[in-house]
């Protein structure tokens, strides 16, 4: 029972860390992303090629996953943030599909369709993580200091300027904001924190394949996001845990064919969505803090 | 051959492609509506042809109108319950496409759940392959395709430059007040454009149900192509949508000559990202920089 | 005829300027100099082109020809987050006030040019911020979102952040219509109070009677042709131009 809430707490945590980084961009910068799930893959196969070929020193494998899902980011950002929003969303579909694509083919990087097998765990001044409840830990510390990173960034002038362009960009451009070196830098720390979330991710369940990285993961993040609240700090929190508690809490139902459980944990997330679209779009934390503008 | 064969598998697919794309520019373009669900109802169109016609084994016309009936209807209701109401107190682009994918959600796994998540396809005696000549093969539901889609364009041409509807949906994508004129509202016209949107994806679902078979997770891609052609074509414009799905169609099919059909959908991306790097306008669009 | 003292500085020239949109012109080779300290208002019938010469000077649009210097320095291809980072602010007609947040983050995000993830100069800039809100008095709705505040008051905040953009040019687009009496005199003596600073203002104006109370300076727009320029007096009680106007209002 203690291995199984252990368990769950972890992937907790990671889903957590990558909700808060969606929301980062999505909620305070309003950029909507369909890729996070790719920024997330590739921290997760940096860290495990990392680990596997050369060291398995926990801050050097999150360091380059971060660094490389960055680094990406901006290759997508740069481009698709000159146009309109609309556009952007269009673009990181595009990544999303072509991620997997790469995911599942650059065989010698990512082992293929197989995946990667035997991920060490991490090693840390000397001391390797190999109990769970140690991992544990480590998790819940670095998502502590991914959200510290993230309250103070939004709450200090970054995220002014990030409130700013979602409210305004017209006006914000107009008062001087560099509006996009602002939103790039804004995707870039969300993506560089979403690879180490994958660095976790790798490190933790020593087997990763493309399977993971999926739009339906890039979907699952939005949904925890969105029903959690977008533009607070504790909805996308809130989201991730609800939407991670509704598998366990859907197999308590008995007359639901356990076949599938996983076709109606969508039904019940896509119709949250609506639902909440319709008459609370700032999620659950949020309320109804989405108004028409000043 | 080969590339004759590809060109013409490309000719087929494009067809299909710029129906489905002309029927996402329309909504998009009219209705700044970022319709997510354009994929949903392509797949209701599709299985509802493929459970009257190939299980229940009523004729294909009837079954044909039941497809209709239910995409039509589909796309109607969503605008009518679920997007006017974001539209009343809020109406982000956010908030509509997020309600909009929730949709899509929903319908790709009710139908998965309804009809299984493996592919069926409806078998008519036309998509049968003929060898036409040594090395090329092309089924008679292919000249359907095509016959099938520039019927449709002609009619939707027509409906929108020979018609009062047609001239008010026009005005209703440049300038939502000029509607009143008209006696009508941006409301009611909405509920026209929804219409001829979801209309227009019925005979590409039901040819792609004949041809390459359906399956519950289709409306993704066919939301990739929606949204690519539409930008690629050039947001606005409903002709450079269609010739967008086509060149995507085509570009889709020819490529596979030199690379592997796993990175077919990639292509269509890359040649969005270029026009997104080098001319974000699209084909025919209006410039686009915020 | 210009009213330039040699003490005056002229900020901002523009020279010849011609905007053409594919046959329509909508500014029509304007010559107009902006000095320092000196409340200028435009005025003219609708769709003269005055939001498109401020279209022009801040960068959201390029001249088809002739030139626009700020400081001596041409704004040949500056992009507007440059040209507000080179003392250039301006308000919008629908003010376009960052809704979601409190009157104070409006003000201090003004503040914060940098696109860094850290700025400091913290204490310097909430001092500034006070000061702003006393002078516009919305020091008591400090922590009120902007998508609250009574039409007034709004007016106010799209004013105070300009304030605390440190521009030395205004570019004003009908800023006081609207406002009660009362509210409209503190408008005028806050302007005044930093004309007198050495900022530049100009102003886009409708209401006659605002024009006459507020301008050093009118220049009549018609069609995209700067026709006159002149004190208020010349300018408002000239018949011909006063024909155009309201010739063309009717």
């Amino acid at each position: 029972m203690i291995a199984y809430l252990q368990n769950i707490a972890v992937l907790f945590c990671i889903n957590a860390i990558l909700a808060l980084t969606l929301n980062f961009i999505m909620g305070y910068a309003g950029i909507f992303s369909l890729a996070h799930a790719i920024f997330f893959g590739v921290g997760a196969y940096a860290t495990a090629y990392i680990a596997m070929h050369a060291s398995d020193s926990l801050l050097l494998c999150m360091a380059a996953s971060a660094a490389i899902s960055a680094v990406l980011s901006m290759a997508l950002a740069l481009p698709a943030l000159r146009v309109r929003g609309e556009y952007f969303v269009a673009a990181s579909l595009g990544l999303q599909v072509i991620g997997v694509t790469i995911f599942s083919e650059w065989k010698s990087i990512t082992g293929g369709l197989g995946g990667m097998i035997g991920i060490p765990r991490p090693k840390l001044w000397g001391y390797t993580f190999n109990d769970d409840t140690a991992f544990l830990i480590l998790a819940l510390v670095v998502l502590g200091i991914v959200v510290g990173i993230t309250a103070l960034l939004v709450r200090g002038s970054f995220g002014r300027s990030l409130m700013a362009i979602r409210d305004s960009e017209s006006a914000a451009q107009t008062y001087g904001k560099h509006v996009n070196a602002v939103k790039t830098l804004s995707v870039a720390v969300a993506a560089g924190l979403a690879g180490i979330a994958g660095s976790l991710y790798a490190f933790y369940i020593s087997f990763i394949n493309v399977e993971s990285f999926v739009l339906e993961t890039s979907i699952l993040l939005m949904a925890m996001v969105i029903i959690g609240g977008t533009g607070t700090l504790f909805g996308p929190i809130v989201g991730a845990a609800l939407l991670m508690s509704l598998p366990a809490a859907l197999t308590y139902l008995p007359f639901l064919p356990p076949t599938e459980l996983g076709a109606i944990q969508q039904i019940i997330y896509g119709l949250a969505m609506v639902l909440l679209m319709m008459f609370r779009p700032g999620g659950l934390v949020g309320g109804r803090s989405k108004e028409k503008s000043a | 051959m080969l590339f004759t064969q590809l060109f013409i598998n490309g000719l087929q697919t494009g067809a299909l492609y710029a129906l489905i794309a002309a029927g996402f520019s329309l909504i998009f373009g009219m209705t700044r509506i970022f319709h997510a669900a354009h994929g949903a109802t392509f797949t209701i169109a599709g299985y509802i042809f493929y459970e009257c016609y190939s299980v229940l084994q009523l004729s294909w016309p009837v079954a044909a109108l039941a497809a209709t009936f239910a995409a039509s209807l589909f796309g109607v209701l969503l605008d009518r319950y679920v997007y006017a109401i974001i539209q009343r107190h809020e109406g982000s682009f956010f908030t509509v496409f997020v309600a909009s994918f929730g949709m899509a959600i929903i319908v790709q796994n009710l139908i998965g759940m309804i009809f299984g998540r493996g592919a069926v396809t409806v078998s008519t005696p036309l998509s049968k392959s003929l060898e036409v000549m040594s090395g090329l093969y092309i089924a008679p539901i292919a000249a359907v395709v095509i016959a099938c889609a520039l019927i449709f364009f002609i009619a939707l041409q027509w409906l929108l430059t020979k018609t009062s509807l047609g001239i008010a949906l026009r005005a209703l994508g440049e300038n939502p007040n000029l509607i009143e004129v008209y006696g009508l509202t941006p409301r009611l016209l909405s509920q026209y454009v929804f219409l001829i949107g979801s209309i227009l994806v019925v005979p590409a679902a039901i040819l792609t149900a004949a041809t390459s078979g359906l399956n519950p997770a289709m409306g993704n891609h066919v939301m990739l192509i929606s949204i690519a052609a539409t930008i690629v074509g050039g947001v606005g414009s409903l002709r450079g949508a269609a010739l967008a799905g086509l060149i995507l169609g085509m570009a889709e099919n020819l490529c596979l000559a030199v690379i592997d059909p796993q990175w077919s959908e990639a292509v269509t991306f890359v040649i969005l990202f270029l026009f997104i790097l080098f001319r974000p306008g699209g084909v025919y669009g209006r410039a686009v920089m915020s | 005829m210009t009213t330039t003292t040699s003490s005056q500085e002229i900020l901002l020239e523009i020279k010849n300027v011609n905007k053409n949109f594919g046959g329509l012109q909508a500014i029509d080779d304007v010559t107009l100099d902006l000095p320092a300290g000196v409340i200028t208002t435009l005025v003219g019938p609708n769709g003269a082109g005055k939001t498109t010469l401020f279209n022009l000077i801040t960068g959201h649009l390029m001249p088809t020809s002739g030139t626009i210097h700020w400081l001596g320095k041409s704004l040949k291809g500056v992009e507007p987050w440059q040209v507000a980072r080179l003392g250039i602010a301006r308000t919008f007609q629908d003010l376009r006030l960052y809704s979601q947040m409190t009157v104070e983050e409006n003000i201090m995000t003004v503040m914060e040019r940098s696109s860094w993830l850290w700025q400091g100069g913290r204490k310097a800039a909430e001092q500034r911020v006070t000061e702003i809100l006393n002078e516009t008095q919305l020091l008591d709705k400090r922590n009120d979102r902007a998508v609250d505040l009574a039409y007034a008051e709004r007016k106010f905040l799209s004013l105070a952040r300009i304030m605390a953009s440190e521009a030395k040019l205004w570019l004003l687009d009908e800023p006081a219509s609207g406002l009660d009496p009362r509210s409209f005199e503190r408008f005028v003596t806050l302007l005044r109070t930093y004309a007198k600073r050495g900022i530049t203002i100009c102003i886009i104006e409708h209401n006659l009677d605002i024009v006459i109370q507020l301008s050093d300076r009118v220049a009549f727009l018609d069609q995209g042709k700067l026709l006159a320029q002149g004190s208020s007096e010349d300018i408002l009680k000239d018949p011909h131009l006063a024909a155009i106007y309201f010739g063309e209002r009717a």
